[in-house]
């Protein structure tokens, strides 16, 4: 075909435009094959990288599980709050949403316009806005003003138990008390919003968000009775006020299986607005660090977290030893002249001129001193302590809430006859009320020690998938006769003894009495307590009062008693008409 | 190819032969580039306009202008615009000049003029020049450019128009079109191949050089005292390390790429494109329409490339004479080396340099002035005598 063309156009030259034609050729060839290694085998890589860039994730909080009584009161729920926001990018009518924002919130137009005008990708306006005002600023419909719903923990009764349930943190978490213990069954699975954005985080509509869904937490059941919590609170809170008292503190425990019914300690503080100190504290000008230390003075549960010197309530630890190790019985005979020399030292009795010739059984109703020094020694030392460890005492009582205090206690090869002596009727030693309540529970319980506890079941919302908590029992604490023995003295102590202001008529009430000098001896500073329980054949009920530093009379008979005494009026009639733990 | 071509011959009674094929091919990227151009831009458009057509509008403007450009070129026979290739090489000079003291700049560099509303890209001017100048420039030569003196003679007329095109409007991508151009032309019209083969081997090797001087210099200073190109080969070689500054642009054209796949997320559907591209309707945007289209699309627009090439070929081995088959061999040159190192740049096969996909990418002046070159090649089809075929 070359031969009929007539021109000067040479055969090379078309061959080497064809010679261009086929380079291009394989350098498309090469860059097609780039595309398949890039489309084809890099695909999967590549789109994930592409959807992690596009894809905005947003947690959705779960709804905490709720705190429930007893008798199926909500002591902590959950209440929806709003967050309001707007997104400046998709603001169509700036000057309504500044008003609508300005009216509905309660806000300052300028605070608001320096928001609405901030171009940012999303601001905040306000945060733990009712649901109700929520609903009302998307009922106006308008572009760009974002409500987020949100929960908050809500406490319907304030600072009923507060030291107790605890409160949660800014994440919903757990800070102190209940709360944290159980945060695991309470705070369930935060679900996530992936929403896909454009490259300045603006969401693309119609892409659609995907959603997972959270997992609402556990509804907490626990043992507490919203209404004695309430009784004891009030009591706790008048003897409080009229002995002029530091701080009052009443547990009530069922000492057949450690199931904690009531535990205030006053001043209690509000749930709902934890980090507002009292007005009593002038927190005007303090140092940081200077009010966290108050705030979690405030927030101590002096139930668990403080130890005291128990006094004489302890000596029925004193006298379960004894009669368990056979080294008194209650017929055995003492005389008091109002003291007792342990070595060189004269250790005083209460009563400065004695109480004379009595029986065993007699000295614990009169608190006597040289009685339970006298079987402090006759146990010894190295037997006593072994009983100390064997009560349990040594040990934390494994509550369920956190920050239990330990027991100060000497090292037994520190222990001479004087320290045995200073043990007997309860002093020189520290150990929390919790720890009290739950030794003498074992003593008058059949010897079974119990673990002391509020958590009872954890289930789900929808009332499937039930979590039963259990708890650790220990049998042969002390025999069941001495038990028995122990029962009937401390029956004694309040229906003629020195408990008698604990007595309530028409119930076989036992209990013991205290009163303890706070250290450092001679301030004047002294622990009014009464440890009582009923009825006092099968104690269903025990409960101890503690009342810190009262002004004017400071004898736990005169005052911590008649506190037990009004307590048991009050919810022995009720916890019989609740049928209560029958078991 | 006579074969092909004879049964046109049947069908058409004129004398002179349109190539309806090569016209349609144009058309069907013009249009497709449009569809692109819309789906590419509309969403930040919208956004920094407040119209979504915004640069479709544009674009429809330039392509209408650039229709008629290219119908009144193939109209007037070739040989007319011979008398204007040393002026056409003037003015090349002075355009780019007159980007010193006039230029718009955009992007760090400053490569428009702009003349009321026009704006003009001198470099496509020159890339247009440059074939029309090398053309009529072989053919005087005749048989001198068999030998060496010709030879470095035809290298060297394009070297001060790309030398300037690097240097004073940053723009190293025309300059390499403007050298490949004229490379192309001369290899079409020289009937040596030995000289072109040490050519492309000392580019390979000068090539090979610079990327491992740089790599090494990079490992010995470890700092960033590098400059703007060296800091893009290290770019080219690991983009994800530099994916917030040189490798960016990479980086998002190969997460649109590869996040296609085979079939593609559909017409419309890119996520690249808004925002995460930056204005994706420009040099990037292969990378959507493999988005959006898959590998299918990706490949649907290669294989319309080659036919154009193809198409080009023809004509030029069907052309009445040299000049009309060096012009056309220069517009082919200068479509397969910018679809080539386009699809390249965005694939990251090369290092990152700005140009633009012929005929699809946005930009006036661009699509204006090829629309002129196919003008200019239908001209040269039309001279085809179909009886000497």
């Amino acid at each position: 075909m070359m031969d009929d063309v007539p021109y000067l156009h040479k055969t090379y030259h078309r061959s080497k435009t064809v010679v261009v034609m086929f380079l291009c050729l394989a350098v498309f060839a090469v860059l097609m094959g780039r595309l398949v290694y890039l489309m084809v085998f890099q695909s999967e890589y590549y789109t994930m990288k592409a959807k992690e860039l596009h894809e905005r994730e947003r947690s959705i909080k779960a709804a905490r599980g709720r705190i429930i009584d007893a008798n199926g009161k909500i002591l902590a729920d959950n209440r929806t709050v709003c967050t309001i926001s707007v997104i400046h990018s998709q603001i169509t009518d700036k000057e309504k949403v500044i008003t609508v924002l300005c009216k509905e919130l309660g806000l300052s137009e300028e605070y608001v316009r320096k928001r609405v005008e901030k171009y940012s990708s999303i601001e905040k306006i306000k945060s733990n806005v009712d649901k109700s005002i929520g609903d009302a600023i998307r009922a106006y419909d308008l572009d760009g003003v974002k409500v987020d719903e949100d929960y908050k923990r809500y406490y319907p009764y304030d600072s009923l138990g507060s030291k107790v349930l605890g409160f949660t943190g800014g994440d919903n978490q757990g800070i102190i008390g209940l709360e944290v213990i159980y945060e695991e069954y309470l705070q369930g699975e935060a679900g996530t919003i992936l929403t896909v954005t454009d490259a300045k985080g603006v969401e693309v509509a119609e892409a659609g968000e995907e959603r997972v869904e959270p997992v609402g937490g556990q509804d907490l059941y626990i043992s507490l009775d919203m209404n004695i919590q309430s009784y004891a609170t009030q009591l706790a809170m008048q003897t409080m006020e009229t002995k002029e008292a530091d701080s009052v503190s009443i547990l009530v425990m069922n000492p057949q299986n450690g199931e904690i019914l009531a535990m205030a300690n006053v001043p209690e503080f509000n749930l709902n607005d934890p980090y507002t100190l009292p007005d009593t504290v002038d927190s005007e000008g303090l140092s940081e660090e200077k009010k966290q230390e108050l705030l979690n003075g405030m927030w101590r549960n002096g139930c668990i977290n403080d130890t005291y010197e128990p006094g004489s309530t302890f000596k029925i630890i004193t006298a379960a030893a004894g009669l368990e190790s056979g080294a008194v019985k209650p017929t055995d005979t003492f005389n008091c002249p109002g003291y007792i020399m342990v070595e060189d030292r004269k250790i005083r009795c209460h009563k400065v001129g004695g109480h004379g010739a009595e029986d065993f059984v007699q000295g614990t109703m009169n608190s006597c001193n040289p009685v339970f020094i006298t079987v402090g020694m006759r146990i010894g030392v190295e037997r006593y302590y072994s009983y100390f460890k064997q009560f349990g005492l040594l040990d934390r009582t494994g509550i369920d809430l956190p920050g239990e205090a330990g027991t100060i206690m000497h090292n037994v090869e520190n222990i001479g006859p004087v320290e045995l002596a200073t043990i007997s009727f309860g002093q020189s030693f520290q150990i929390t009320p919790i720890q009290l309540a739950v030794t003498a529970s074992s003593i008058v319980n059949g010897g079974r020690r119990v673990t002391p506890h509020f958590a009872v079941k954890a289930v789900n919302s929808d009332g499937t998938n039930s979590h039963v908590f259990t708890y650790p029992v220990r049998d042969n604490v002390v025999s069941k006769e001495t038990s028995e023995t122990m029962r009937y003295i401390l029956e004694q102590v309040v229906a003629e003894g020195s408990g008698k202001n604990g007595a309530v008529e028409g119930y076989r009430v036992g209990g013991k009495t205290a009163t303890s000098q706070t250290l450092p001896r001679g301030s004047g500073k002294y622990i009014a307590s009464f440890l009582g329980f009923a009825p006092a054949d099968n104690p269903q009920v025990l409960a101890v009062a503690i009342i810190n530093n009262p002004q004017g009379t400071y004898y736990g008979g005169q005052i911590a008693a008649p506190v037990v005494r009004q307590l048991f009026e009050n919810i022995l009639p009720y916890l019989e008409e609740m049928d209560y733990n029958r078991t | 190819m006579a074969q092909r071509n004879s049964t046109r011959t049947r069908k058409s009674n004129s004398e002179n032969f349109m190539d309806y094929s090569l016209l349609f091919i144009v058309l069907f990227l013009l249009g497709f580039g449009l569809v692109m151009v819309y789906s590419t831009s509309y969403y930040e458009a919208n956004l920094e306009w407040g119209d979504p057509a915004y640069f479709l509008k544009k674009q429809i403007f330039a392509t209408i202008l650039g229709l008629i450009c290219m119908m009144v070129v193939a109209n007037i026979p070739y040989h007319f615009w011979e008398r204007f290739a040393v002026i056409g090489y003037i003015v090349s000079v002075v355009l780019i000049l007159l980007i010193i003291p006039f230029g718009k700049e955009s992007h760090g560099a400053k490569r428009w003029l702009y003349i009321g509303p026009l704006s003009l890209q001198p470099a496509e001017v020159a890339k247009l020049c440059m074939i029309l100048f090398l053309a009529s420039m072989i053919c005087t030569m005749g048989k001198q450019i068999r030998f060496r003196k010709g030879f470095w003679t035809v290298m060297l007329v394009p070297m001060p128009i790309a030398l300037m095109l690097w240097r004073i409007t940053q723009n190293l991508s025309s300059a390499i079109i403007v050298v490949g151009i004229a490379v192309l032309m001369l290899f079409v019209s020289c009937p040596d191949y030995k000289r072109f083969i040490l050519l492309a081997l000392a580019t390979a090797a000068a090539g090979a050089v610079v990327v491992f001087t740089i790599v090494k210099m990079a490992e010995a200073s470890q700092t960033d005292s590098l400059d703007f190109r060296g800091a893009r080969i290290l770019a080219w070689l690991d983009p994800e390390a530099y994916a917030s500054g040189k490798g960016f642009q990479t980086i998002q054209a190969l997460y649109a790429i590869g996040s296609g796949g085979v079939l593609g997320k559909g017409l419309g559907a890119s996520m690249q494109k808004l925002g995460f591209l930056p204005e994706a309707q420009n040099d990037m945007i292969f990378s959507i329409i493999c988005e959006e289209l898959g590998l299918f699309g990706g490949y649907a627009v290669i294989i319309m490339f080659i036919m154009l090439i193809w198409r080009f070929m023809v004509i030029a081995n069907n052309a009445p004479d040299l000049f009309g088959a060096l012009l056309v061999v220069g517009v082919l040159g200068h479509i397969a080396i910018q679809v080539i190192l386009n699809i390249a740049v965005v694939t990251n096969t090369i290092p990152n340099t700005g140009i633009s996909l012929p005929f699809i990418s946005y930009g006036g002046s661009s699509v204006m002035f090829l629309l002129i070159e196919v003008g200019l090649v239908l001209s040269v089809a039309r001279g085809i005598r179909l009886k000497d075929l």
